[in-house]
């Protein structure tokens, strides 16, 4: 638009601008004054609903049948499949397994994770190469992720075994995944392994955009390295810590298919790695091919519901309490 | 130049045309398998079936088997599964038969030309909704001649004999056994027959009528037998997956493999210089070494299919002689009548082994449909001593459904 050009009217302006309408359009107008900004939301919301909510309020309605996922016939049993739910003691093994692998991943993901993104930070040689190589697993597929590791851990035909070996490193040559004592450390640094490349990125933007003239200030301060980051720098870090916290938190408790091809679907050895995904997956499915014919859909979407609104009630719980604490620094 | 673009676009039009209309002619059935290490062979029966009735186009898609039934019970429920799929036989066709996914084939099929034991597995109730038209397995021994040949051993026969042999190997740096127990497949099949080693086709029978249980004193002693024999398993088994666990044995990087017929073929396709014999499995001390056999899923006519008389049709070929031979030459044991390898000796080898002593699989039959799972799921924590040999016998025992009718 030019200088000169005339101002555009809108049915919202034209009252204003002294033209006469009729009542009906006058109240049209000022209810799309009022709610018109929802038409823009509109689109996302009608999938939202239909991807989102449809299918929740689906699976609430199956969860109070005892459909088997086999057939059409079921009947409502009410609230039972969340009653044996909540005594459901796999539920509670797979989620200790979830609990153990969250926390080894907030102290992994906020320790090595803001190690490396310091470094980063610092602009070293050939940073961008580093930063590609280390966010590199990432966009790698979990499935792949899994294989890749299956392959390199496996007893029989991988190479990490026979790699520590020729180093004269034998005595740390293990049955990975299958000793009752390292499969779900080796679960767990797969999944390190993976994610590690979000903690870098998080943590680097969050040090990106911490004022210079701060740690400037701390340092005519008479604040050392260590002073200057622990006191400075990290409080601005804040928001980044939040974040990681929380995605970590719903990462792992929604982890199925690295943990899948890792272990199996009965989280070998002997449930050792079993997780809450696997445990639903097994429940809807059957635990290996052919043979199972104690599958039951109803009850597994049961599982799954009390499990997402325990995710749900932490993630906020950890939302509140981490918002809290950025607010305080 | 208009007129040369004018007259090609005719020609495709003309072409394309012709070509729909050829394809709206043939008849296609979709069909699922659940062995992807037999295509090319089950293709080769395909063809020759199309070849006959060049109006059919029989279309295949292999899904590996831990994938196979979680996407067909998905497709069933979903109203979008293939024209033809395999069931297991026994409660999980009944399930399928109960929930209208399957046409009753009772006055559609002549089974006439199947062996008796084929018969009774795809009857249920006097009804038949499926065909074995990929046959049977049975369930054995394999060794690795080569090993045995020089190291001048001979397969055990017994728990006692199996043990030892197991320590003999190990001191010559030879793996004793594959087992690929992460799915807990093989362990299951292992304790089917060192129980039937024990209890015989008669006492199995008891067992699903509840008056003998796999907790009596001398069942019990093959959950104790199952114990020790993880001992001989390779480095890793309970990490290691079924298809390696496969791979790994027809490389032949360890002496021995529990393994099914319809294991063979799959074999060949890694190794095709794999020599491999086969014996049935040894018998807990007292018993008599044994096998166990079932149907390799036969297969149902979708309820939902368009072209159901042509799937019928196709599976009433299927049964007769000629697909039969291909099937026991390529693929593993059939059950049509009258039909033996013509020189497939490891397959002649194993119809030897199911003559010693032979029970039917676990899962086949209704009061016994869950104890196969079970021993799925508990076989870990039995080797890692997590549980005791009494308390997986009577996990066990608690999956069984007696049959007054037994």
């Amino acid at each position: 638009m030019t200088q000169n050009s005339p101002p555009r009217t809108t049915s919202v302006l034209a009252p204003q601008l002294g033209r006469k309408e009729r009542p009906e359009r006058r109240a049209t107008s000022e209810i799309m004054r009022k709610y018109g900004h929802l038409l823009f939301v509109l689109p996302g919301l009608v999938f939202f609903v239909a991807v989102m909510v449809g299918p929740t309020l689906f699976a609430l309605v199956i969860s109070l049948t005892n459909w088997t996922g086999r057939g059409i016939s079921f009947e409502f049993i009410g609230l039972q499949n969340f009653q044996d739910a909540l005594s459901y003691w796999p539920l509670y093994r797979a989620a200790i397994n979830n609990v153990i692998l969250f926390v080894a991943m907030l102290i992994f993901q906020h320790t090595v994770g803001l190690f490396i993104a310091v470094q980063l930070n610092e602009k070293p040689r050939f940073m961008e190469f580093y930063r590609a190589v280390l966010f590199m697993p990432v966009i790698i597929s979990l499935v792949s992720t899994g294989f890749i590791w299956t392959l390199m851990l496996s007893s029989n035909i991988g190479f990490i075994n026979p790699v520590l070996r020729d180093l004269g490193l034998g005595f740390l040559a293990k049955n990975w995944l299958s000793d009752p004592a390292t499969a779900l450390p080796t679960v767990i640094a797969v999944t390190a392994w993976n994610s590690v490349g979000w903690a870098i990125v998080i943590y680097l933007s969050g040090l990106q955009n911490v004022p210079e003239e701060l740690k400037q200030a701390a340092h005519i301060d008479g604040a050392n390295g260590w002073q200057t980051f622990w006191r400075v720098v990290f409080p601005q870090l804040s928001p980044s810590f939040t974040a990681l916290t929380v995605l970590t938190f719903i990462g792992t408790f929604k982890t199925f298919d690295l943990v899948y091809v890792l272990t199996g679907p009965l989280g070998s050895p002997n449930y050792r790695t079993d997780v809450v995904g696997t445990l639903i997956y097994r429940t809807a499915f059957g635990g290996s091919g052919n043979y199972t014919d104690d599958i039951s859909m109803s009850f597994a979407i049961a599982l799954a519901l009390v499990v997402f609104a325990f995710m749900t009630l932490i993630a906020w719980a950890l939302i509140k309490i981490l918002r809290r604490r950025e607010i305080q620094s | 130049m208009k007129t040369v673009i004018k007259g090609l676009l005719v020609g495709v039009l003309l072409a394309t045309t012709a070509i729909s209309a050829i394809a709206q002619d043939k008849v296609v059935l979709t069909m699922w398998h659940n062995h992807p290490e037999w295509k090319d062979r089950v293709e080769a029966i395909l063809n020759k079936y199309e070849e006959m009735n060049p109006n059919i186009d029989i279309q295949l898609e292999e899904i590996s088997g831990t994938n196979y039934n979680t996407r067909l019970n998905t497709a069933l429920t979903a109203g979008e599964a293939p024209d033809l799929f395999g069931l297991n036989p026994g409660p999980v066709t009944a399930d399928a038969a109960a929930a209208g996914y399957t046409v009753d084939l009772t006055d559609r099929l002549d089974i006439s030309g199947l062996t008796d034991s084929a018969k009774a597995a795809i009857t249920l109730d006097g009804k038949i909704y499926s065909a074995p038209i990929l046959g049977s397995y049975t369930v054995g021994l394999y060794y690795q001649r080569k090993i045995f040949e020089e190291n001048g051993l001979t397969p055990p026969t017994n728990q006692t004999e199996f043990m030892a042999l197991c320590d003999t190997l190990r001191e010559k740096g030879i793996t004793p056994m594959i087992a690929p127990a992460q799915d807990g497949i093989i362990p299951s099949f292992l304790y089917a027959m060192m129980v039937a080693s024990v209890v015989k086709a008669e006492g199995f029978d008891e067992i699903r009528a509840g008056t003998r249980k796999f907790t009596d004193p001398d069942v019990l002693k093959a959950a104790y037998f199952l114990k020790d024999s993880y001992s001989c398993f390779q480095e890793g088994a309970l990490a290691t997956p079924y298809v390696e666990g496969k791979a790994l044995f027809a490389l032949g990087r360890g002496a021995m493999l529990e393994g099914g017929s319809a294991d063979y073929a799959g074999f060949l396709e890694t190794n095709p210089d794999v020599d491999v014999g086969v014996v049935p499995f040894p018998a807990v001390d007292g018993g008599t070494p044994a096998t166990v056999t079932g149907m390799e899923a036969p297969y149902n006519v979708n309820a939902k299919s368009e072209h159901i008389d042509e799937a019928v049709a196709f599976l009433q070929w299927m049964m007769t002689a000629e697909p039969a031979q291909m099937v026991v030459d390529t693929i593993t044991l059939t059950t049509t009548k009258g039909i033996v390898p013509s020189d497939n000796e490891v397959m002649k080898e194993m119809i030897e082994a199911g003559r010693s002593n032979d029970v039917r699989v676990f899962y086949e039959m209704p009061e016994t449909g869950a104890v196969f799972g079970v021993v799925q799921q508990n076989a870990a924590a039995l080797f890692l001593g997590d549980i005791t040999p009494e308390e997986f016998a009577q996990i066990v025992q608690d999956a069984v459904k007696p049959s007054s009718s037994m």
